[in-house]
């Protein structure tokens, strides 16, 4: 068992983890936070992705006592106080969502690369969504919820 | 018996905080510890059981500004271990001098593991089809190499040995990636081929850095990966056009002993005929998109 | 007619749920208590099983109970009676690589896969038969005793005499397709939270997209009535048929260990485990014979299909009924023969998916249409529209060979439209090569059915419970596994009652609470979970306005209710909120009880497999579809730029879903045609893993175009038909089709991978023309009239 101090959506939580824990399975089931999802367990489909100091990482591969120090935000940590981020909004509006379990990655990625690059261009989505695999959608409704963001960041 | 394991087997984890700190533990723990950076290469080994459990993982990301990307006294460039393959697709440094360094790993997995995967970690994971690796042996890169005994420098092209090996032993940490200086007239480019347009591994890699003046090759390298047990120089291919005029004739000469030179095999990504095929094709495109204008 | 939420841009009614991480599926939940559930498997594809020795895994600390295959007492399920081959565990035999043999509980998971490790099993390896057409040989491995041939179902089915056709024709071509071995690819795993409580009542939240599937399993194997198995549906992370309609190994097992333990049991699979052991698409070799007029008139169609089936039966009976009856849509066709084997293997099981069965003869017969097209030098439009069937007039129906019934189609306005679109129009304007890529463009004109018939209970059940403040509760059997229904539902449900969407709440299915439903497949959602629900809010809307007219002292029938207003339309005076109306309804007498309830009519004559005649669906949608592609001359890669797809779904009741739908299927009926495959050597699945079994990504989508046609179909609510397979259909002939048009080169075995294409690049460098084109040209003069 190791000893982490890791900050979770704003709180900070001390916590006992198995060496061998992945970060995903802290979130989950030592902080009840289900909203990270596991698709895949080894990197490929996002379905897990967090923030992680200012970074989107796949939780599935990092492990819990990697996170010691950390600051991370998960799904549960985008909307304040009933109010849904202009992020979540656009997946709402532009139907960007179908069967739901890629959502919480998607729309993490999709803050994190707004954030880093507030307007970009059609060719930067595709390149810097390619790690949020959705079976449902074709992406054609997510790539038009991404631009409704970027729409919504510069109002 | 089959059991397919979504845990990953029980390991211990330390995190040291200086590089002495961390050979003492390579040392002491030999061949069952294992040396943790990204984990984008690891982690899935693990879970799958592709590899034996080590006792323990010591992860190198305690140690401080191991992450560096410097070209401080300008006569080379320097990655430190734990450089990013995101820091690499992304500082202004790399795009600038060795742009095609920041377009391989632009051309690597996603964001979220390009911010976590090293460049020194996909050396050391040594498959045929690491993708840093071409460009690195095009650019003659060497490989700074770290233990309780010491330091020694080892050029990348001898740094491989099979699939999933290389010459560090089990005490050593690869510390650096150096990158000789390049000469200003010379150019790059590496050509992945993957079936789908991200999240692959490459099916045949090409890197080539040419130096050109006046229509004439001065000098050329050409790496490949995905075509043998390690990734590797096409050294006959490259003679074919060091010292010429560059023409389409002999450029397609270097592109098809570049492919006779490859020994590539059969598995569930190609056949070996269409990877030997596809050699020809991208050292082809690659000399001669790094000639046009 | 004027709606005021139909066809309306709204968005889902999960979706607050699912963008805030809200949404709980089976992985989600957990109990107090709870053990874990890990399933050991068979490193063989086929062997005999001699001795399962579970007493080490028994001792480890942290394991409560073991179970093995002989704990069901020789239980076994399946689509039919007479199919039921399956059981949980592997018990004589295991007869594909990772069948289940056994499984145990842990208070861990760790500690479940560590347990897993310590069971033995002594095996007897058998030689396995892992190609259909060699299981179909003399004296291959029989994976079942006593089947010969390997042969799991067949049909033969006749239509018109096919030979007089032929002899009468003046082209005929045979030819061979084969389809990828692809699979559903959502991204959550089965998984499920079971317990078997000290009463004997089972609960279970199971990732099912069909829970009363797995509700009647669970009754059957357990011997339990109906009233103590509840299936809780959590959110469904992905269905598209297969796998969460029906059982996996770690359902049965999870409840299984409860019941022994006593203790609540989860399990969740890794997507390893399900792409290496879940249902799968059959992949099939289709041999197609075809025959046409000169003036491109079809006149037979000749169909065999051998289908890999795998180890066991499962919904195969139905994947071979829908890959035969629909291939005389949406082209007129005189005679028709099928002669259909599904064949058993040593490889995982083929079963549904999206597009089930009519997807690999629909791409057969829209490929050799086009090259029977181009050998007669007939436009591939022109030729669509000579044999496509017209629509049918108001109050008619166009009568199929094997007696299926249209009473709306919509496939020539389809294709008129898209051939209408810029890219087809102009194609020939562009240049057709830059550099090494060459463009091409194709089209497609295919048909699917909605609201699939299926054997025994096939209605689909709603109640709607009216509120005493004017608020709605839906209920409905019928699962959103994310295709939208729920959404769908409440639109219908708000409509019908003249009430705010905001108005209708819905939640998932409860077995101890909401009405049995077959299932999500087949596209029966909407119209028949919709014809149940507008039949159950009518229901209680009439109930409501008995009451207003009794308060107005008015005619029942001069009552109107819209967007929540009450009136009379004889006297402008007379108007309340509904919610007033409701609680004037509610409070009648000492308290009244409002419940509306419905249930789907449609298919009441069941499937006839012997013969294939009759209706497969209770309407037919009909999908156009341009593709655009670009072809690496030197590598083969292909990046497909532009769909255009035109489809008649009837109605789009929530055109933002219909389109998500079409898209959604586009992406994966491309993702079959060019990437996605299982390598497969002797039964072991080489790329188990999203990296290697190759699905769409953000950067290799096109972009798509979606086009309704409206034809308001008399049988579904508000005139909806299907419209989630149509494109699943439509995309695969379409991007062949444009293949061939950059490259010259007709591919009939899917998927097209960049090494197909340099090979047959190389190939037809060498010799001029392509492919065994058997061109049988009748010099017969025109014995036809
Ligand atoms: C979904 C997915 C997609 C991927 N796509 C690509 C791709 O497109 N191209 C590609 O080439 N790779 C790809 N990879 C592989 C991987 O991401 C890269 O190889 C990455 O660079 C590995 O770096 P890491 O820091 O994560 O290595 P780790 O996993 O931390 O380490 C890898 C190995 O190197 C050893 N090691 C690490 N650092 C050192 C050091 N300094 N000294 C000595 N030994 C060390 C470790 O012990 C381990 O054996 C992909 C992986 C995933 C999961
Ligand atoms: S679960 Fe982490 S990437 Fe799939
Ligand atoms: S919405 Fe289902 S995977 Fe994206």
């Amino acid at each position: 068992m190791k000893q982490i101090t890791v900050t979770v959506n704003g709180t900070v939580y001390e916590l006992q983890v198995k060496s061998w824990a992945t970060l995903l399975d802290m979130i989950r089931d030592d902080l009840g936070l289900t909203g990270t999802k596991e698709g895949c367990g080894l990197g490929e489909c996002g379905a897990c992705t967090v923030i992680m100091d200012g970074k989107t990482v796949n939780a599935c591969l990092v492990l819990a006592p990697e996170a010691d120090g950390k600051e991370i935000i998960t799904i549960e940590g985008l909307s304040r106080g009933g109010q849904f981020h202009p992020v979540q909004e656009a997946f709402m509006e532009q139907g960007g969502i179908q069967c739901g379990f890629c959502t919480p990655g998607m729309i993490l990625s999709t803050k994190a690369l707004l954030d880093e690059n507030p307007n970009p261009t059609d060719e930067e989505i595709r390149r810097d969504m390619a790690g949020n695999f959705c079976r449902c959608t074709g992406y054609t409704k997510i790539f038009e919820s991404i631009k409704a963001a970027v729409r919504k960041g510069d109002t | 018996m089959v059991t397919l394991y979504r845990r990953l087997p029980r390991v211990e984890y330390v995190q040291p905080k200086t590089i002495e700190e961390l050979l003492a533990l390579r040392a002491q723990y030999a061949g069952k510890g294992a040396l943790l950076a990204g984990g984008t290469d690891l982690m899935p080994k693990l879970k799958r059981r592709e590899i034996e459990a080590p006792g323990c993982l010591i992860d190198l990301k305690g140690i401080p500004d191991l992450a560096y990307i410097s070209n401080a006294e300008g006569d080379g460039l320097r990655i430190g271990a734990l450089a990013t393959l995101r820091a690499i697709e992304t500082s202004a440094l790399i795009q600038a001098t060795y742009g095609i360094l920041s377009q391989t790993a632009s051309s690597m997995a996603s964001v979220q593991i390009r911010n976590r995967g090293t460049v020194a970690g996909n050396l050391c994971n040594a498959v045929p089809s690491a993708d840093t690796a071409p460009p690195l042996l095009a650019l003659d890169a060497t490989a700074k190499l770290m233990s309780q005994k010491g330091e020694r420098i080892v050029p990348l092209d001898d740094f491989f040995i099979g699939p999933n090996k290389t010459v560090l032993s089990d005490d050593e940490l690869l510390v650096e990636i150096q990158v000789p200086r390049v000469l200003p007239h010379s150019r790059g480019v590496y050509l992945k081929l993957t079936q789908r347009s991200s999240m692959e591994l490459a099916v045949v890699g090409v890197a080539v850095m040419v130096s050109a003046r006046n229509g004439v090759c001065e000098n050329i390298k050409i790496a490949l990966g995905a075509v043998a047990p390690t990734p590797m120089r096409a050294k006959r291919a490259e003679a074919v056009l060091r010292g010429q005029h560059f023409s389409e004739e002999l450029i397609e000469h270097t592109a098809r002993t570049a492919a006779e030179e490859s020994r590539p095999i059969d598995d569930h990504r190609a056949t070996q005929e269409y990877r030997r095929d596809m050699v020809e094709v991208l050292v082809k495109r690659a000399v001669i998109e790094t000639i046009s204008p | 007619m004027e709606f005021s939420v139909i066809g309306k841009h709204v968005p889902r009614v999960d979706a607050p749920e699912k963008v805030t991480g809200q949404a709980r599926y089976a992985a989600d939940y957990s109990l107090p208590g709870m053990l874990w559930c890990k399933v050991h498997r068979s490193p063989y594809a086929h062997a005999r099983i001699l001795h399962v020795d579970t007493s080490r895994a028994q001792r480890l600390p942290g394991v409560k109970a073991v179970v093995t295959g002989k704990d069901f007492h020789g239980w076994s399920w399946g689509w039919m009676p007479e199919t039921r081959d399956e059981p949980p565990l592997a018990v004589e035999k295991a007869r594909y690589l990772y069948e289940a043999v056994a499984a145990v509980a842990a208070i861990d998971e760790d500690i479940a896969e560590e347990a897993c490790d310590l069971i033995t099993v002594d095996y007897e390896e058998l030689p396995g038969v892992y190609d259909p057409e060699e299981a179909l040989q003399d004296g291959a491995p029989l994976v079942h005793e006593g089947r010969e041939k390997n042969i799991s179902i067949e049909y033969h089915w006749n239509f018109g005499d096919v030979e007089k056709a032929f002899a009468e024709s003046h082209i005929i071509r045979e030819d061979r397709f084969c389809t990828s071995r692809a699979t559903k690819g959502y991204v959550e795993p089965p998984a499920a939270l079971a317990y078997y409580d000290p009463a004997g009542y089972i609960t279970i939240w199971p990732a099912k997209q069909s829970p009363y599937f797995h509700y009647r399993h669970l009754a059957a194997c357990f011997k339990l009535p109906l009233n103590r198995v509840r299936v809780i549906q959590p959110f469904i992370g992905g269905g598209f048929g297969g796998t969460k309609n029906d059982s996996v190994a770690g359902d049965f097992c999870a409840v299984l260990l409860s019941k022994m333990t006593g203790k609540p049991v989860k399990f969740v699979y890794t997507q390893e485990e399900e792409l290496t052991t879940s249902r799968r698409r059959h992949s099939m070799i289709v041999y197609n014979k075809m025959g046409a007029k000169r003036d491109g008139t079809l006149t037979a169609v000749q169909t065999r299909v051998i289908a890999d089936g795998g180890a066991y039966t499962a919904i195969g009976p139905l994947t071979m009924y829908l890959a035969g009856f629909a291939t005389t849509l949406p082209y007129k066709l005189p005679t028709y023969k099928y002669d259909a084997y599904r064949v058993f293997t040593n490889t995982p099981i083929g079963a549904a998916m999206r597009g089930h069965g009519i997807t690999h003869t629909r791409f057969a017969c829209e490929i050799q249409m086009e090259m029977i097209a181009e050998e007669l030098g007939i436009d591939p439009v022109q030729m669509r529209l000579r044999n496509a069937i017209d629509n049918p007039k108001p109050g008619t129906m166009y009568e199929t060979i094997n007696k299926v019934t249209l009473k709306t189609c919509g496939i020539k306005e389809a294709l008129n439209t898209v051939a209408a679109h810029p890219l087809w129009r102009d194609k020939d304007k562009a240049p057709q090569r830059r550099d090494n890529i060459s463009w091409g463009v194709g089209l497609s004109g295919t048909a699917y059915l909605g609201g699939a018939r299926q054997r025994g209970h096939q209605s689909c059940g709603a109640i709607v419970r009216i509120c005493e403040d004017g608020t709605v509760n839906l209920l409905t059997g019928a699962t959103d596994c994310g295709q939208g229904s729920d959404t769908v539902l409440c639109m219908i449900a708000a409509e019908e009652l003249g009430v705010r969407l905001k108005d209708i709440a819905i939640k998932r299915v409860d077995t101890a609470y909401t009405p049995c439903d077959p299932g999500s497949y087949g596209s029966r959602v909407t119209i028949l979970a919709g014809q149940a629900t507008q039949m159950a809010a009518a229901d209680a809307k009439r109930q409501l306005v008995r009451s207003a007219a009794e308060t107005w002292e008015v005619n029942p029938e001069d009552i109107e209710i819209k967007e929540g207003v009450v009136f009379v339309t004889t006297d402008a005076q007379k108007s309340m909120p509904f919610s007033k109306l409701a609680r004037i309804a509610c409070y009648s007498g000492s308290g009244a009880v409002i419940i509306g309830t419905g249930y789907s009519g449609y298919g009441v004559e069941p499937l006839d497999f012997d013969t294939g005649m009759g209706n497969g669906g209770t309407s037919y949608s009909f999908t156009a579809q341009l593709a655009r592609v670009g072809v690496d001359m030197e590598t083969g890669k292909v990046q497909v730029t532009d769909f255009v797809i035109a489809h008649d779904g009837g109605r789009p009741l929530n055109p933002l879903g219909a389109e998500g739908q079409n898209e959604g299927g586009a992406i994966q009926g491309l993702g079959q045609t060019i990437y996605e495959n299982f390598i497969m050597d002797k039964g072991k699945t080489l790329n188990p893993t999203f990296l290697d079994y190759k699905m769409p990504r953000t950067t290799d989508v096109p972009d798509i175009q979606v086009i309704d046609i409206i034809t308001d179909d008399p049988d579904g609510p508000f005139g909806a038909k299907e419209a989630s397979e149509g494109s699943i259909v439509s995309t695969p002939p379409a991007v062949v089709s444009a293949i061939h048009d950059a490259t010259g080169i007709w591919f009939t075995e899917l998927p097209i991978t960049p090494e197909k294409i340099v090979k047959a690049l190389k190939e037809k460098g060498d010799k001029k023309g392509h492919g065994s084109v058997r061109e049988a040209k009748r010099m017969k003069e025109r014995q036809e009239t």
